[in-house]
Formats: C-alpha cells, sequence, structure tokens
C-alpha cells in the first residue's frame, strides 16, 4: 500500500507522465479513481487540499458575490481529500426521466441524453454513496419496518417519494469519500493520489487542440508539472471554471471557453424553510416524514412529496421536492381554516396535526447567473471567483403552483389542508437557504455554442481535456446530485477506459 | 305557599332565564341579525370560525353577485358537494395563504362581509 504523496515533498520542476491526471479528490475524483483502478491506465489523483480541513488552505476558495443573497463562496465547498462529502448531509435521490428532457417552457433545459443512459451505472453509484438498498422507487406501505403509512394524496399532481441517506457512523456523518475510500486509493497499484497538490494552469499546445500539461503548484512554494494523455476535471463546478478561465495564455478567453460558456448557467438548489404548513386531519403523521426511518433492510428513508412527470408537463413547473420539517401550532386563523374546512368537507379534524414544510427547488438554467473571474489572486496567484446570483420569479411562481396542486390533494383526498406561506419574493428570501449544489458552469451539449463539454464529457475542441461532476448538468432536477454526478462519472469511467485503451 | 309551588316556580324562572340567555346573549350560540344571505349562511356549521377565515381575503367582494353564484351552486348540490367539485375541478381559492375550495373560501368571505 503506498501512501499518498505529499505534493510539497516533490522537486521543483519535476515533470510526471501518468496515463490520466484527475483535478480533485471529491466524490467524482475518487470514484473515477476506483472505476479505473484495476484497469492499466496510470493515475494521477490530485487533490489541492490534505487528508483533513485545513483552515488556510479553504481560503483559496474565498471569492467576490453579486445580486441574490448567497452563501460565500467559500462555504459549500471543501478543499480537502473528498471534497463536498466531508460536510454533505448524505440526502441521495436519483434524478427523474423528465429531468432529462428538454422542457418547452424552461429554456435550455434537458440533457444530451435521457436517464436511461445512467440506469447502468445507478446501481454502483449507490453503493458507492454507501445508501443501501435502492427502494427509491418502493411504495412506502410495503416497505418492511416503515413507521407507519402513507399519506393518501389521492389522484393529482404529486406524490410520495424518498430520499435515501448516505450510510450514517455512529449517527454522526454519512460517507465521507476521503475517509472512506483513502486506504483502496493508496491499494490501487495504477492510481497515485496527491494532496497538496493545486492546478494552477491548464497548458495548452500550441494550436489549442489538446492538453500538453498541468501546472502544479503548493503553498510552500514548489512547482511541477503534470504531462498527461488525458485530464479529468474533477474539482467542483466552481474551482473547474475558475482554472479553465484562468489558463488564457493560448486562448485568451480560456480553456474551452471560446464561446463565453464556462462559468455561465451556474446553479444551485435553494431550499427555502417553512415555505407551506401542511395539515394532517387526521393527526401525526407516520414519522419517515419528518425525520430519517431505518428499515429493516438496513436502508435509512425519508419521505418528500414530488411532482409526478405528468404534473410538470402539465402545469409547466420545475422540480421540486417537498419535505415535513417539524410539528408546529397553528394560530386562530390557521384553526379557523381547519374547522371551516373540514366542516364543509364533512371531515373529523378533531386530532388534526400541523407541520411546516421545507423545500429542494430547481432553477430554470440562467446564462447570466454566472462566475467571473476577479482581480484578486490567492495565495498561488490564481484569480479569485465573483458568483452574480440571480433568482427568477418564474423559479418561485412554479413552486407556488406545484405547491396549490399538493394542498388541492391533500382535500381530494381529504386528508388535509396546506398553507402557502410564501407570497412575494421577500417572503421567499426571508427563510431562504441552499443546498450547496453546485452546478452547470461547464454545461454539457452537443452544440459547442451551446455547452462546454460533449456528452462524454469531453471539453469542446480540446481533444484530451474532460469535466467530470455536476458542473457538467446542463439541467438541474430537484434532486441531490451527488449520487446522480457520480453515476455519471462512473459513465464517463467506461468512456475513458475505451478511448484510452 | 306550598313547597311544591315554590319549587315548580324556581323552575320556570330558571327555564325562563336560560331561554333569555339563549335567545338574547350569545352565551350559549351566536346570534346574528337577519342578512338577506341567511339562506347561504345557514350552510356553514361554524359561522364565526368561517368569518375569521374569510376576513383575511384582502380586496374587494361583490356580494351580490358572489351570493347569486353560490344560491346557484347549492340550487344543485350541498356544501360539500360543492367543495368536492371545486377541488375536483381546482378550483383553489387562496384565503390568508389557506388553498381552500372556491365555495368554502367564498361562504367564508361572505361570512365575514355581511
Amino acid at each position: 500500500m503506498t501512501a499518498f504523496i505529499d505534493a510539497r515533498t516533490i522537486p521543483d520542476g519535476q515533470v510526471l507522465t501518468p496515463d490520466l491526471a484527475i483535478v480533485g479528490g471529491g466524490p467524482a475524483g475518487v470514484s473515477l479513481a476506483l472505476a479505473l483502478k484495476d484497469s492499466k491506465l496510470s493515475i494521477a489523483l490530485l487533490e489541492s487540499g490534505g487528508t483533513s480541513f485545513d483552515p488556510e488552505i479553504q481560503k483559496m476558495y474565498t471569492g467576490a458575490e453579486t445580486g441574490v443573497r448567497y452563501e460565500a463562496l467559500e462555504v459549500g465547498r471543501m478543499r480537502a481529500l473528498g471534497g463536498g462529502t466531508n460536510h454533505w448531509g448524505g440526502w441521495c435521490r436519483p434524478m427523474d426521466a423528465i429531468d432529462f428532457e428538454a422542457k418547452p417552457w424552461m429554456p435550455h433545459s434537458g440533457w444530451p441524453f435521457g436517464r436511461a443512459a445512467l440506469e447502468p451505472y445507478y446501481a454502483r453509484a449507490q453503493a458507492l454513496v454507501e445508501a443501501g438498498p435502492w427502494i427509491y422507487d418502493q411504495k412506502g406501505d410495503v416497505m418492511a419496518g416503515a413507521t407507519g403509512p402513507v399519506l393518501p394524496l389521492g389522484e393529482g399532481g404529486l406524490y410520495t417519494s424518498w430520499f435515501q441517506f448516505s450510510k450514517t457512523r455512529d449517527s454522526v456523518l454519512p460517507t465521507q469519500f476521503g475517509h472512506r475510500y483513502g486506504d483502496e486509493l493508496r491499494a490501487a497499484k495504477n492510481v497515485t493520489p496527491y494532496v497538496h497538490a493545486n492546478v494552477t494552469g491548464i497548458r495548452l499546445a500550441a494550436n489549442g487542440a489538446s492538453v500538453d500539461h498541468l501546472d502544479i503548484a503548493t503553498l510552500t512554494g514548489k512547482h511541477f508539472t503534470v504531462r498527461p494523455r488525458m485530464t479529468v476535471l474533477a474539482a467542483g463546478a466552481m474551482e473547474n471554471a475558475r482554472v479553465m478561465l484562468a489558463s488564457n495564455d493560448v486562448v485568451s478567453a480560456g480553456v474551452g471557453n471560446q464561446n463565453d460558456l464556462v462559468g455561465r448557467f451556474f446553479a444551485d438548489n435553494p431550499t427555502p424553510r417553512d415555505v407551506a404548513t401542511l395539515v394532517s386531519f387526521a393527526g401525526p403523521l407516520a414519522a419517515f416524514y419528518g425525520s430519517n426511518q431505518t428499515l429493516d433492510d438496513g436502508a435509512i428513508m425519508r419521505a418528500t412529496f414530488a411532482p409526478t412527470m405528468a404534473f410538470r408537463r402539465k402545469a409547466q413547473v420545475a422540480g421540486s421536492l417537498s419535505t415535513v420539517e417539524q410539528p408546529v401550532d397553528l394560530d386562530e386563523i390557521g384553526k379557523a381554516a381547519v374547522i371551516t374546512t373540514a366542516l364543509a368537507l364533512g371531515v373529523n379534524a378533531a386530532n388534526a396535526q400541523a407541520y411546516s414544510l421545507g423545500c429542494g427547488m430547481e432553477l430554470a438554467p440562467d446564462p447570466d447567473r454566472r462566475l467571473t473571474l476577479t482581480g484578486e489572486k490567492d495565495a498561488l496567484g490564481l484569480p479569485r471567483l465573483k458568483l452574480d446570483m440571480r433568482l427568477a420569479d418564474e423559479d418561485f411562481d412554479r413552486f407556488r403552483r406545484t405547491l396549490t396542486e399538493l394542498g388541492r390533494q391533500l382535500l381530494a383526498s381529504r386528508t388535509g389542508l396546506l398553507r402557502i406561506n410564501c407570497r412575494d419574493r421577500q417572503d421567499w428570501m426571508k427563510t431562504m437557504d441552499w443546498g450547496h449544489h453546485h452546478l452547470g458552469t461547464t454545461r454539457m451539449h452537443e452544440d459547442p455554442k451551446q455547452g462546454v463539454v460533449n456528452p462524454d464529457g469531453l471539453v469542446h475542441g480540446i481533444a484530451n481535456l474532460y469535466v467530470a461532476g455536476s458542473g457538467t448538468f446542463p439541467s438541474y432536477s430537484a434532486s441531490n446530485p451527488t449520487l446522480n454526478l457520480v453515476a455519471l462519472t462512473l459513465r464517463l469511467a467506461d468512456h475513458l477506459k475505451k478511448v484510452m485503451a | 305557599m306550598k313547597r311544591r309551588d315554590v319549587m315548580a316556580a324556581i323552575a320556570a324562572g330558571g327555564i325562563a332565564v336560560t331561554a333569555g340567555l339563549y335567545r338574547f346573549t350569545d352565551l350559549f350560540v351566536k346570534h346574528y341579525a337577519p342578512t338577506p344571505y341567511d339562506d347561504l349562511l345557514a350552510r356553514l356549521t361554524d359561522r364565526e370560525q368561517a368569518a375569521k377565515l374569510g376576513a383575511q381575503l384582502p380586496g374587494s367582494f361583490d356580494i351580490a353577485s358572489q351570493s347569486a353564484r353560490l344560491r346557484d351552486t347549492f340550487r344543485k348540490q350541498d356544501l360539500a358537494a360543492a367543495a368536492n367539485a371545486d377541488i375536483a375541478a381546482g378550483h383553489m381559492v387562496e384565503v390568508g395563504g389557506w388553498v381552500l375550495p372556491e365555495t368554502v373560501a367564498l361562504l367564508s368571505v361572505l361570512a365575514a362581509k355581511v
């Protein structure tokens, strides 16, 4: 078993020549290295952080922001082996088939392939994130160990769907890819994992059509070169865009940015809290609505209200996943609403219980929600990022239509009532939180004028540079990205095995 | 006066007082002044709660046309059936954020306005 190689110990000026350089040791980079660990390829896994969090290294992520209030750029990421999985919540859910479709009511939406292209990889991705048996598609009332019945919603636009959770160890944290797979990486004969290895430049050949080498630097002042046959950027949607834009010595706009697309279409999943109040006429909901439940087969699950594909098409709404947060007390108006409606319908609501609902929303793609470089530089001389964050009123309107349908369905099934707590943009922003899911800055499209990478993840116009991760998602889904980006990365691994054989 | 007569007088007085409290105070049941819409408002089992809810709907409310609409609705069906028909047809109205069947919402607003 080889140790991680600390890049700070590599002599200045050394040139490494692996077959494949993977830039970034987060869930995409680690998954890719694991998927290729028994291949004949020699692989250098280049992680910019160490094996644990270091605030000084984390500072490399700071940047500027404008537009809608958003988290600081260093908050939703972690510059250490394992990347974002060092602080993720473990929420998993595969994207729905409609998430891949081009939707006429949502400009720029749609993937160059359908969910079927990822299906062969989901089982392995599920295993890597350690989310247990695949139960996303099961009915709640047949799951052994489920703590209660599913709330009947009747016919309509929403249904009870399931999140699953990456295995929690000692009730502390879900699978952290660096810790969990560190030994496997070190044991792999063809993988050499480097830590503290910062890629500060992608140097193209003079014709701009291929990567010649990568400049690597450490915070201790060492500089060396990696000259691989192929490179995969897997440093996250923000950092991939940053290093591509900053590498502008051959192509002045930056690597892959000949059509001014790198950094554009940034997205996250807004997760506003207390967006609605759901009243269950019959009393408390099953425990799996408000908290994680472990089933007899070991799967950890939690219920969520998701729009059906038919409803999304008919009502022209985006993806959303509404989740019960906690029991709440009704005010006098709320009690009046419950009494009046229950009496009108002839329903007994004497034991009614109210809950607050939170949500994960899908944003529509927006080319102006983008990352650009600033004049300020980090400790290694790489320009820092500026994010122009935007939210369209239509994003909220779409979700509001979904909530209205949920309210209608609760009444149709005579099981409950719903209040929408957010009327206008100000209301939405009051309780706004974010999923820290960085998406879309190197989007995938067959057409180089509409995407940075092609459907295989290859940067348009560059023969040997790929991008992995959720930055390539051309539209986003409300599902948490980790499971999906791991599946997409496993697909990339199969592609690389073919093209590099 | 016989003891039996005293008891009867007390009982009669008690009944009279209770009946008076029932009829002329809101102690036992809420009393409302007669309105032209009592035929509609009678559909509400708890008019006070409905009024509390209906008061949350901002803006103007054309009582004449809305009451005519409600009367038309109730010529064909009772409140429960009308509410269910609204739900099935997607005729929902938000009152104070609560997503309600249109008929329930209109009746509640009417209760608040009269």
